[in-house]
């Protein structure tokens, strides 16, 4: 080595005495292993979690699927059935005790048979991914998969559109392949959202900040203000810790968005007339591909399936896009059928029973729940292995 | 790609280990300059041209002022001129492809689309100079390319919009109907008129090479692929550290030595910039922005903590960036110069700037301030050349008034304590805790004309300072005990309580605490501060 270069490779100049040598590297490396390994693991002992009867997760919580996931692998007896799709089966209008799942347990005569495992805005593209990442608590049991056809409505709602689009759930959706073309993150947003999937501390962290800090990092919620001119910023002075009550917020039991009080809960022809839908193609559909993925990832865990699809609201059709949703229907039934999977089309509901063009009212809920009970296929289902 | 990013991590997992691999071979050079080319040009392709183009021709530049004598040959012009008797085949191969490469630019440029004219004729002229220089043999004119096409791409890219703006002004006010064309109009191609990242950082590191090859104090490198990676070595290719030829070129010359510290310190030294960037710069940056975008709603307090939270929150962005920059460095096997030491414990305004963006305020020193003739021609002009280097370095950092009133404030600063600080009273006398915290808010009041947007916010920050009521600042307890945190450690390093810090469980304490506050609090992403220069 010539004179020049062993002066330039002198040893580094730090100006800290944060120089870690392997030991100690190794031992900090084993520290933080333990730590985040443990520490979500931990917190479920010290974190209450009350469910209970007709327990949905709550709508600021839609987005915390480490919830979702310890409520699945925690509080779901195994004898029960998941209920899984977006916010029909959720219930977007309704109170707990007004969506589907309560009325097939009140009218079944069996508390908490049926769990409602709908998250709100969760399309088959993301439902998708919440199965995969944080669903594996999903295997060897009863699981009944809602189809809600809005997604295939336009090729906006399918994802297929080149424009930008911003949408929920963004970060369960496939990041490179299959290709959304609406989908426009940068790599390091994919990325992220992929290493999150692997690293539950991670989705931890984001429980923390969905539970206690209004959806924001710690520091940034310590800069919140109140949005009175000039801001005064009252988290200023807040302890961050003393936000962490080790309980998980439940739902507001009065609701003023939603249940029979609320304005929303009004059939559509008061608020909307009649809508031209641009069905997708069920070959190209995005989401149709994700839905079918989804079906045989939940049937590979040796879960017993039942899809029902719908009942989506025809009477908001415009009289042009009737014809295609029925092929598109029929399209989803032939491959049901093909796959051997048990599934149910419920006759369409009466129009005033309608909130909008998938969402029943409370009424609705109810009659639904009565005609799915009353379904051969659905007794039959229910009554297999 | 930003170093905090996992773009950046996928890349780094593919990097070092084929760097590693390719170590018995002769094809590492050539893979850190493919990594280094293909990591600037994520950013913008198009960034790639003007990085090669500046490396091509400094590299000839020097290669043939190599074939020139030093001093005190004469040169037979006329000879060369008209019989082409250079006796140098490098030189005359160099005047007749510079000769017809100038009258071919020319043409194009007649009979070419208008919209290339500009960019052709200033090719045009260093061609031109290039022809001189080889028909001259004279070394000064190859610096002299060297200096104007470097710093002609830094003014145009960097100045441009500012000159234009500025004299066209000036003909306003003079009622003339003269009127410079916008910067980005002279753009061929359609290209677009963006600052090139990192172009401040890359043309300074060539231009140095050049300047010392020509004071003979580096060798001249043969080897395009080895200078082609100096220059763009893309650890310190987007905001330095500016290195020096003779320091970096020769661990090019031979695959540095596998050894475990490299990647414990370099780890080490990620860790902490990766810590200081994302914990601590971008969480003050929410506080900073908050109260210095909207300056008339916030009391004195307010004023003066952002002002503080600011100095702080630059510090931490930009060292922790040359921390991140080193630490990658050193995996690979290199060593990077120190930029940054401690500067906030600096005791006087000179040891500030011999701890604050070292190798920037080195740079100055050596090309500007020393080549002005230093400290050796009395006071007057050791005054003089003080306030041209910290006026040029204020005016490097941007393009705005703003900068160049921060360059001359540091100036004066530094010219009027100058004599201060080499007394007896204020070394010996004065406590250490006071000289520092008198540097520190010197500095941070200076700080307030980098950080404004306008000059008109600048004067409006330091009026309100002292003269608006005293409300509370409402600044974060966490903020407060984070940068409290730090400065701790840093006054303990500069103790002589400093063993506390060396001890095992204090270094493997603060680093499990880094990793974990890194997974808790991270405060997002964002760019850096610097690479806007």
């Amino acid at each position: 080595m010539d004179k020049s270069r062993k002066a330039a490779v002198a040893a580094t100049q730090i100006m800290n005495e944060m120089r870690l040598n392997g030991r100690q590297c190794a031992l900090a490396l084993g520290l933080i292993v333990l730590a985040v390994f443990l520490t979500p693991r931990l917190w479920k002992g010290v974190e209450r979690f009350d469910t209970g009867l007709d327990y949905r997760i709550p709508y600021d919580l839609s987005k915390d699927y480490w919830l979702y996931q310890r409520r699945l692998e925690d509080k779901i007896d195994p004898r029960s059935m998941v209920m899984l799709g977006d916010s029909v089966v959720w219930g977007e209008y309704v109170l707990p005790d007004g969506t589907w799942s309560h009325f097939l347990n009140e009218q079944s005569g069996q508390a908490d048979k049926f769990v409602n495992g709908g998250v709100n805005g969760l399309f088959p593209l993301a439902l998708e991914g919440l199965v995969d990442y944080y669903g594996h608590a999903l295997h060897n049991r009863k699981v009944i998969l809602h189809c809600n056809l809005l997604w295939l409505s336009s090729p906006k709602a399918d994802l297929q559109t080149d424009k930008e689009e911003k949408f929920n759930h963004s970060r369960l959706v496939p990041q490179f392949f299959p290709r959304i073309p609406c989908y426009k993150a940068d790599a390091n947003e994919r990325l992220s959202a992929i290493v999150e999937r692997h690293f539950p501390f991670s989705a931890w962290v984001d429980h923390l900040q969905d539970a206690y800090f209004g959806q924001r990092s710690i520091p940034n919620w310590t800069l919140e203000d109140d949005g009175s001119d000039p801001p005064r910023y009252p988290n200023s002075y807040k302890d961050p810790l003393a936000q962490i009550t080790f309980h998980v917020p439940s739902a507001p039991s009065d609701d003023p968005q939603r249940g029979p009080k609320s304005p929303r809960h009004k059939p559509w022809s008061e608020s909307g007339g009649v809508t031209q839908f641009e069905w997708v193609d069920l070959d190209t559909s995005l989401q149709w591909n994700a839905f079918r993925r989804l079906v045989r990832t939940l049937r590979e865990r040796g879960n017993d399936v039942f899809v029902i699809l719908g009942p989506f609201n025809e009477h908001i059709m415009a009289e042009e896009s009737r014809a295609p949703y029925r092929k598109l229907r029929d399209g989803v039934t032939a491959w049901l059928t093909e796959n051997k999977v048990p599934h149910l089309v419920p006759e369409v509901l009466p129009s005033p029973l309608y909130a909008d063009a998938s969402h029943p009212l409370t009424e609705g809920y109810a009659l639904l729940a009565k005609r799915t009970l009353a379904s051969d296929d659905f007794q039959n289902w229910l009554k297999g292995p | 790609m930003l170093f905090h990013t996992w773009p950046f991590l996928v890349f780094m997992l593919i990097v070092l280990p084929v760097f590693y691999a390719l170590r018995k071979t002769r094809w590492w050079i050539p893979w850190l300059m493919a990594s280094s080319y293909f990591f600037y040009g994520w950013w913008n392709p198009y960034y790639l041209l003007l990085v090669f183009y500046a490396t091509v021709l400094d590299y000839f530049l020097v290669a043939l002022m190599d074939h020139c004598p030093r001093a005190g040959q004469k040169v037979d012009v006329t000879g060369r001129l008209f019989h082409l008797r250079f006796g140098d085949w490098v030189l005359k191969t160099a005047f007749l492809a510079s000769s017809a490469a100038t009258v071919a630019i020319l043409a194009v440029a007649w009979l070419g689309p208008p919209t290339l004219r500009p960019a052709l004729a200033g090719l045009a002229v260093i061609v031109l100079l290039m022809a001189s220089g080889a028909l001259l043999s004279n070394r000064r004119i190859w610096l002299l390319i060297s200096l104007v096409n470097n710093l002609a791409l830094l003014l145009f890219f960097k100045y441009g919009h500012f000159a234009v703006e500025n004299v066209n002004a000036v003909f306003a006010w003079l009622h003339g109907s003269w009127h410079l064309p916008e910067p980005s109009t002279l753009m061929p191609f359609g290209f677009s008129y963006v600052l090139p990242v990192g172009i401040s950082f890359y043309t300074f590191q060539s231009l140095s090479y050049t300047i010392d090859f020509y004071f003979g104090n580096v060798d001249r490198e043969r080897n395009f692929l080895r200078f082609a990676t100096f220059v763009c070595f893309f650890p310190q290719l987007m905001a330095g550290p500016i290195e020096r030829a003779k320091h970096l070129l020769p661990q090019f010359r031979e695959f540095p030595p596998i050894r475990r510290q490299n990647f414990t310190d370099g780890l080490s030294l990620f860790l902490v910039g990766l810590f200081k960037k994302l914990a601590l710069a971008n969480y003050l940056a929410f506080y900073v922005e908050r109260v210095y975008d909207n300056p008339k709603a916030f009391g004195a307090p307010a004023l003066l903590l952002a002002t503080f939270a600011f100095a702080w929150q630059i510090y931490f962005d930009f060292s922790g960036y040359t921390d991140m920059a080193r630490g990658i460095a050193r995996l690979l096997g290199f060593n990077l110069i120190l930029n940054f030491n401690n500067p906030y414990l600096a005791t006087g305004l000179g040891e500030f700037w011999q701890r604050w963006h070292i190798s920037l305020s080195s740079w100055f020193r050596d090309y500007v301030y020393i080549p002005l003739g230093g400290n050796k021609d009395g006071v007057f002009n050791t005054y003089r050349n003080l306030f041209v280097t910290f006026l040029l370095s204020g005016i490097w950092h941007g393009a705005a008034w703003t900068f160049a009133i921060w360059g001359a404030l540091n100036a004066f600063g530094v010219m009027a304590t100058r004599e201060l600080e080499r007394s007896a009273f204020y070394r010996d006398r004065v406590p250490r805790l006071l000289k520092q915290l008198g540097v520190f808010v010197f500095v941070c009041l200076t700080w307030i004309f980098f950080r404004a947007e306008s000059l008109g916010d600048a004067w409006l920050i330091v009026r309100r300072i002292f003269t608006a009521v005293w409300s509370d600042p409402q600044i974060p307890a966490l903020m407060l005990a984070l940068v409290g945190l730090v400065w701790l450690y840093q006054f303990l390093y500069e103790s002589k309580h400093r063993e506390i810090l060396q001890t095992g469980l204090v270094r493997v304490g603060c680093a499990v605490f880094m990793v974990l506050y890194l997974f808790l609090f991270a405060s997002g992403g964002g760019s850096f501060i610097y690479f806007q220069f």
